[in-house]
């Protein structure tokens, strides 16, 4: 049980922190716990199965509009409309990884940039449903059960989210399937000697994370009450692939880290730099990639090894 | 002999590069249990061979039956599920896995929690977590590196990588372990503890197939060879037989530092016997 | 009749900036077997260039084309420097100098950013803003312009790859970087070369597509998309294969721009579905290329 109360712990801190903060600070902390939900699901992407994808963030992007537009436009019921947003988001992810499986390296990372932007073509050319260049606005979060969830109160069911994948992720990464992800990201071939399905593991590590982001997408939809184009742009999708090699490819630590310190930076550095935070962020992925390519939570290991 | 007792049966192998022809027709069997050789110069189709029993590669004809099951052509997970585990000519670990959850993953195969129980934590699924590892440490004391239990792969020797190979291949449970030249590249001292390492996994009742480019290596340890020569069987036999055999000695001709191998094998067995 | 010979000339232009981009792609990736993204931001940078050295310093154009074309060189070998021959020597993957090339993009894209603004700038036409009539054939003096230039960057690439040994070079280091190092092919000057050339092929495509679109920080991505869309229709294989790859491309999004019952916009969409297609359809090109490295 000491794990569990763990994990409960953790919950009521963070639930915790929603109650003392602002209603600004409370907003930049929901987006926040969003980043950090997102680089938790990409890590497992791309640094435990080794996949470069670029379409994490249109899962969250298909995520956020397909409750929009389900609720709001086709009248579906709250849960219902996330279960068949979870299940388009499922299929799409499905469509993409199953032909995707053959392409390696670099290559599923274009095939998965052009979905990237293919969406955000679709989103722009939707007209009514999608709302176009504008986006879909001015609706609110339905109650549930007669209860509206609002203030404070919705930052904790972003901090369950954010939880909730964390230790689904953990407890993956821990079992034979994170070690078969692992297995088939450092050498597929000896993966399929040991019996491992590549192609299979791959589209399952694929589809789950997709799901994810998209179920961080709905969450998101009601965040700021409104959905755009520009914010599932591909500028978004490399800020994730950063976050991730910053903090530390294939551990939770090291995305947490790189998400809180790319998320959090441009705070620090607009009264210094303006709007040029961009620059900062690719003198630190080369600077990562170069000197520590275990990221921020790498560096932390050696400064503490030292200090030992 | 009977296809009943053998683990694995080859028939009529065959596969072509091009115009070359680099497997032909080839027949063997390998018993529960036995250590068999398979040797042959440069570009004999010894890895081909290997390739194609490991679902590597795809036979152009012939047959490969598994315990009577026909297995040719299958995907190498499939061939893996069967039993069979290889390991590889120039080491391939997973670079970023601990020892230990290196060998864990050839127990892949063995395991049964879906997702779902993963997920949700479930008993059964955490118990059997728990005894393929320590299942996987046992191995990797069998093996000898009991002490880098936990180290980073990347930290090993090359002869430790290929211990580690064994040892991953093990955690499968195999019927036949596939090795192809395990020798190639180790110390003399490393040499003699592969050899009794493979005669300790043959007493565990696990059959090996070994190809072999190191006569020395290679006779004192197998049951029974298998000769190759030009993707065609020239000879099969006990190790004395084979060391005497015509059409071996011409094979190895051209190579006569395989030869001089060959004798000086011949006679450190007979020094032992 | 008449609009599709104007379509097909302005189409030509087009997709020679397409195939150009694609070439050098092609360069990089024949002996580094590297994706380098960042040719989109080399060709933004050449814009900038064209402007900075024609149009503020005022230059003669060949003179401001050739100092740019020098710096890209420069720019390109100092690329290969800091972001990928410290990893190739580490020995770390191939996906690690392609990451660390992403994060030069971004580099690449903010600095001119930090020193430009969003504004657009004005990039000079060579030969002045005109119509030229050839036959049948009828365009903008640019659209002969970049054909012309394209033909010529293709024709100096081909009898480069195919004509001298150091183009063979270039292709041994592809095809096994072991037996070219035994032959005493220096690999990692290979390398920086590649990088020097891709770089100043991908500014020439930027300086001409320039005065057509303006120099703008934005302008890099979308180039370097179509330019891998050119490469990966017209395959790795063949450098002719980068130039029809590029006129591929460029006929397909004009003509359905033009034709197709579709809302203007998903013409965008166009090479982004291409690049699905081919590469989940049709990859073998690029596979086998990458396969004959084991």
């Amino acid at each position: 049980m000491k794990p569990l109360a763990r994990w409960l712990a953790a919950a009521l801190v963070l639930s915790a922190l929603a109650f003392a903060l602002s209603s600004y600070h409370n907003d930049v902390y929901r987006k926040l716990l969003l980043w950090v939900t997102l680089a938790l699901g990409y890590n497992f992407l791309f640094g435990v199965a080794g996949q470069v994808a670029f379409s994490h963030f249109a899962f969250y992007g298909i995520g956020a509009y397909s409750i929009v537009i389900l609720t709001f436009q086709a009248g579906l019921p709250l849960p219902l409309a996330i279960v068949a947003g979870v299940a388009l988001c499922v299929a799409v992810a499905l469509a993409v990884a199953i032909p995707s499986t053959r392409l390696e390296g670099f290559y599923l990372a274009l095939a998965t940039l052009a979905l990237a932007q293919l969406f955000i073509v679709v989103l722009n050319e939707g007209g009514a449903v999608t709302g176009g260049a504008g986006g879909l606005a001015d609706y609110r979060l339905p109650a549930i059960l007669g209860v509206r969830v609002t203030g404070p109160w919705y930052t904790v069911v972003i901090v369950l989210l954010m939880l909730g994948t964390m230790a689904l992720l953990a407890r993956l990464d821990r079992s034979w399937f994170g070690r078969a992800c692992r297995a088939v990201r450092d050498s597929p071939e000896a993966a399929a000697a040991m019996g491992v399905n590549v192609a299979r593991t791959k589209v399952i590590a694929f589809t789950l994370t997709s799901a994810l982001a998209a179920v961080a997408g709905m969450a998101y939809a009601f965040v700021d009450n409104t959905v755009n184009p520009p914010i599932f742009g591909l500028e978004n999708a490399f800020l994730l692939l950063f976050m991730v090699i910053i903090g530390g490819a294939g551990r939770q630590a090291g995305a947490i880290a790189g998400a809180v310190a790319l998320y959090l930076l441009p705070f620090v550095l607009s009264p210094l730099i303006g709007h040029h935070h961009a620059l900062v962020f690719g003198v630190l992925m080369v600077a990562a990639i170069l000197l520590q390519p275990r990221g921020l939570i790498g560096l932390y290991d050696a400064l503490r090894r030292r200090a030992a | 002999m009977r296809s009943a007792d053998a683990l694995l049966e080859v028939r009529g192998l065959t596969r072509r590069f091009g115009g070359l022809l680099a497997v032909a027709d080839l027949d063997f069997t390998v018993r529960p249990g036995e250590i068999l050789g398979l040797i042959g110069p440069n570009g004999a189709g010894k890895s081909t061979t290997f390739n194609l029993i490991a679902g590597a590669l795809r036979p152009d004809a012939g047959e490969i039956r598994a315990g009577g099951e026909p297995v040719a052509g299958l995907p190498p997970h499939e061939i893996a599920r069967r039993g069979i585990l290889r390991t590889f000519q120039h080491n391939r670990v997973f670079a970023g896995m601990s020892v230990v959850e290196n060998v864990m993953v050839g127990a892949h195969t063995r395991f049964r929690a879906g997702l779902w129980s993963i997920v949700g934590a479930r008993a059964g699924a955490r118990a059997e977590e728990a005894a393929v590892r320590a299942r996987a440490e046992e191995l990797i004391g069998f093996v000898g590196l009991a002490e880098w239990r936990e180290a980073d792969v990347t930290t090993l020797s090359f002869g430790q990588g290929r211990l580690l190979e064994i040892a991953r291949a093990m955690a499968g449970d195999p019927r036949l372990i596939l090795l192809d030249e395990p020798a190639a590249g180790l110390a003399p001292a490393e040499l003699d503890r592969l050899a009794a390492l493979l005669r300790g996994i043959a007493a565990r009742g696990i059959a090996v197939l070994l190809i072999e480019h190191d006569m020395r290596f290679l006779l004192p340890l197998a049951g029974r060879v298998v000769v190759l020569n030009f993707g065609v069987k020239i000879a099969e036999g006990s190790a004395d037989e084979i060391r005497h055999h015509p059409a071996v000695i011409d094979a190895y001709l051209g190579d006569p530092a395989a030869l001089v191998d060959a004798a000086r094998a011949g006679e450190s067995t007979h020094a032992a016997a | 009749m008449r609009d599709l010979l104007e379509l097909a000339v302005s189409a030509s232009a087009t997709g020679c900036v397409y195939a150009l981009l694609a070439l050098a792609y092609l360069v990089m990736i024949r002996p580094t077997g590297i994706i380098n993204f960042a040719v989109g931001e080399w060709a933004m940078v050449g814009a900038f260039g064209a402007f900075l050295a024609v149009t503020k310093v005022e230059l003669p154009y060949p003179v401001g084309v050739a100092a740019v074309l020098a710096c890209m060189f420069v720019v390109g070998w100092a690329t290969e420097r800091i972001a990928v021959r410290p990893l190739v020597r580490a020995g770390a993957p191939l996906l690690a100098p392609i990451l660390a090339l992403l994060g030069m993009l971004v580099v690449f894209r903010e600095s001119v950013a930090l020193a430009f603004g969003p504004d657009p700038y004005p990039v000079p036409y060579p030969l002045g803003f005109g119509r030229l009539e050839l036959g049948p054939l009828a365009g903008s003096y640019q659209s002969f312009f970049i054909i012309g230039t394209t033909l010529a960057t293709f024709a100096l690439a081909w009898l480069f790859f195919e004509r001298t040994l150091a183009g063979k070079c270039f292709a041994a280091v592809a095809i096994d970087r072991r037996a070219a190092a035994l032959v005493g092919i220096d690999r990692t000057r290979v390398a920086a070369l590649s990088f020097a050339a891709g770089a100043v092929i991908a500014a020439l495509a930027g300086l001409l597509v320039g005065p057509n679109v303006s120099a703008h920080y934005l302008m890099g991505v979308p180039l370097a998309i179509q330019g891998f869309t050119a490469l990966v229709i017209g395959g790795v294989g063949r450098v002719e294969g980068a130039l029809l790859g590029g006129l591929l491309l460029a006929f397909a999004e004009q003509l359905t721009a033009r034709y197709a019952p579709l809302p203007p916009g998903y013409a965008q969409g166009v090479p982004l579905a291409l690049l699905m297609l081919f590469l989940l359809v049709r990859p073998t090109g690029l596979l086998a290329e990458r396969g004959a490295r084991a």
